[in-house]
């Protein structure tokens, strides 16, 4: 039977982002959107603040732009035809800084009156230490904020998997070989074992990681045939505003 | 504004991991991109449809999806006509397509046939339906020791008694000649009355023995972790010790939650359990297949001693290697002075040959 663990994060369970969308304007879509507001929340502050947005208003404009979300189903529609959440959320959120300006900082403060507690506490100081390219346009650096954001959260999904069932030593041991091959020989005196088993235990590392990412990539978006494409997207996003530049 | 750091491997400036500031993002997901999937994008091709199995299964009415491995995918099916459940296997098609595979199955499920034990999964059926090789086998309601693992912290008693039943299966298989060869936490399950089904007998080597090959393809077998240094060095020479030392790892990881890697402590010093234990552990995973236990019966024996308050025979001294024995005896210190005082009449009667006839 040899059923390997956590096979089960299969590609047939409901996304998140779909959830939202079937769920309407309900407690469980709040509960789910919210979720994903939580996880993505900084790419959509450092957006709003390249869009122009100042710092002491910043963070409101996150809240009110999913508090408006949900008041206005808006999400109803844009996943019918099975939408990307990243992709959907950089135009309603422009969209939304763009009505803001138009309006009362009053009204805009109390937004649809529901507020998510979105925590966004060290977003400003994470915003300012970004050195990134001023020439960036703000839609590509979102993108690339955002595969960050995958792949963090791909990350913390992998270490707990490994620290939970008491394989911390090897996490901490082949962390580096995420990145790639590399030469076995300290990950295998560290942990004393031949080096072809480091470089298979290495290599299942990657694999699940690759795991933890799809999954995290399948609450984002309409349905299972687009996690490869949107992995593509999400990597094109990280090579992009710096790199771009640099070469 | 200082230069961003450059990353070695890509040449890119670092976009570091949030979290893991010193890994390059890029880099990491360049890596996590070249690797197969679970999902849809992987190489491993998706588990058959239950409508698609059905007609080459008639016999059977395909039930859910249990697990999908590196050999192939398992369905809870209901045999129609005896009415009973079983677990059934289905090798996956890029497994059977590798050269050799169909006299591999047969020779080995002939073999895994003979494994009936009360402790041992069994196999009731195999062969052959349409593209499908496939076994049907019992099915275990429970869980296997990795769920275990994951749940809870088990009990040292718990563990003795787990330990001990996975002996009886592998003593029983190595008996008939038959090595594991994938002793791992996935494949040991226990059912709801605590009885132990050790799984998968055999099948690391149905798949491929060419360890090297499956490390490039991917497909890996097994963990790496639980497998014995030898199984590296050379995979088509291990003997039933390696299993030894792979249960040596699930009994350690059983008893701590951790595993044995690198330089490990005791499991007493992990938790509060007879140190004597210890002796027991750590002769499972001496890296040497000779510094072993010799016979998987052993290692139950010794942890029964310690149940009941006596000292493990691995406690006791190791004999000196000139002896050539392969596990440890005890002598009494008149018989260890009389068998030394021998060889060493031995060595002199050689050296008095030799320099007779040069």
């Amino acid at each position: 039977m040899n059923v390997e663990p956590d096979s089960d994060d299969s590609q047939f369970h409901t996304t998140r982002w779909s959830l939202v969308a079937a769920a309407g304007n309900s407690e469980r879509a709040r509960e789910a959107l919210g979720e994903l507001a939580q996880a993505y929340s900084f790419p959509l502050y450092a957006f709003a603040r390249r869009l122009g947005v100042p710092a002491h208003d910043a963070e409101d404009a996150v809240q009110s732009f999913f508090a408006r979300l949900i008041a206005t189903n808006d999400l109803a529609h844009v996943v019918e035809g099975h939408g990307r959440f990243r992709s959907f959320l950089r135009v309603a959120l422009k969209n939304h800084v763009a009505n803001l300006r138009a309006r009362e900082r009053a009204e805009k403060r109390g937004g649809g009156r529901v507020r998510l507690g979105i925590d966004l506490a060290d977003a400003e100081e994470r915003f300012v230490a970004d050195r990134v390219d001023p020439g960036a346009a703000p839609e590509e650096v979102f993108e690339r904020d955002w595969a960050l954001a995958v792949l963090a959260r791909a990350m913390a999904r992998l270490e707990a998997e490994y620290r939970g069932s008491g394989r911390s030593p090897v996490f901490d041991a082949l962390r580096p070989h995420l990145q790639g091959e590399l030469d076995p020989g300290q990950a295998a005196r560290q942990l004393g074992l031949e080096p072809g088993a480091i470089r298979v235990a290495a290599h299942r590392l990657r694999q699940r990681l690759r795991a933890a990412l799809e999954a995290e990539i399948r609450d984002t978006v309409g349905g299972p045939e687009c996690v490869s494409a949107e992995l593509d997207e999400l990597f094109r996003a990280l090579a992009a505003p710096d790199s771009g530049r640099e070469v | 504004m200082t230069a961003p750091v450059t990353c070695p491997r890509c040449g890119a400036p670092i976009q570091p991991v949030s979290g893991a500031g010193d890994l390059c993002a890029r880099c990491v997901l360049s890596a996590a991109r070249e690797v197969p999937g679970p999902g849809d994008t992987g190489h491993r091709p998706p588990p058959p449809a239950q409508a698609e199995l059905a007609e080459h299964f008639p016999a059977y009415e395909i039930g859910a999806l249990l697990g999908q491995g590196a050999t192939g995918a398992v369905y809870r099916a209901r045999h129609r006509a005896l009415g009973l459940e079983r677990a059934l296997k289905v090798i996956g098609l890029d497994v059977a397509a590798r050269p050799g595979f169909a006299e591999r199955f047969e020779r080995e499920a002939r073999t895994l046939a003979g494994l009936v034990h009360q402790n041992i999964v069994a196999i009731h059926d195999a062969g052959r339906a349409g593209p499908w090789f496939f076994l049907a086998m019992d099915l275990v309601e429970g869980a296997d020791l990795r769920q275990m693992i994951r749940a809870a912290r088990i009990a040292p008693r718990e563990a003795l008694a787990i330990v001990g039943q996975m002996c009886d299966a592998l003593q029983f298989a190595h008996d008939k000649g038959v090595v594991h060869r994938d002793i791992k936490p996935e494949n040991v399950l226990v059912d709801r009355s605590g009885r132990v089904h050790v799984l998968d007998f055999g099948l690391a080597r149905l798949i491929d023995p060419d360890v090297e090959a499956l490390t490039r393809s991917g497909a890996v077998v097994g963990t790496p972790l639980y497998m014995a240094p030898e199984q590296w060095r050379s995979p088509l020479e291990v003997d039933h010790r390696a299993d030894i030392f792979s249960l040596g790892v699930v009994f350690y990881e059983l008893l701590t939650g951790e595993l044995p890697v690198g330089r490990f402590p005791p499991p007493s010093h992990c938790v509060q359990l007879d140190v004597r234990l210890d002796k027991v552990v750590l002769k499972t995973l001496e890296r040497e297949p000779e510094r072993r236990y010799q016979k998987v019966s052993d290692v139950k024996t010794d942890v029964q001693h310690v149940e009941a308050g006596r000292k493990p025979r691995a406690a006791r001294h190791t004999p000196p290697s000139i002896l050539g024995s392969t596990r440890p005896t005890w002598m009494d210190p008149t018989l260890k002075a009389f068998v030394i005082l021998v060889l060493a009449l031995n060595v002199l009667a050689v050296i008095a040959f030799l320099f007779y006839v040069f």
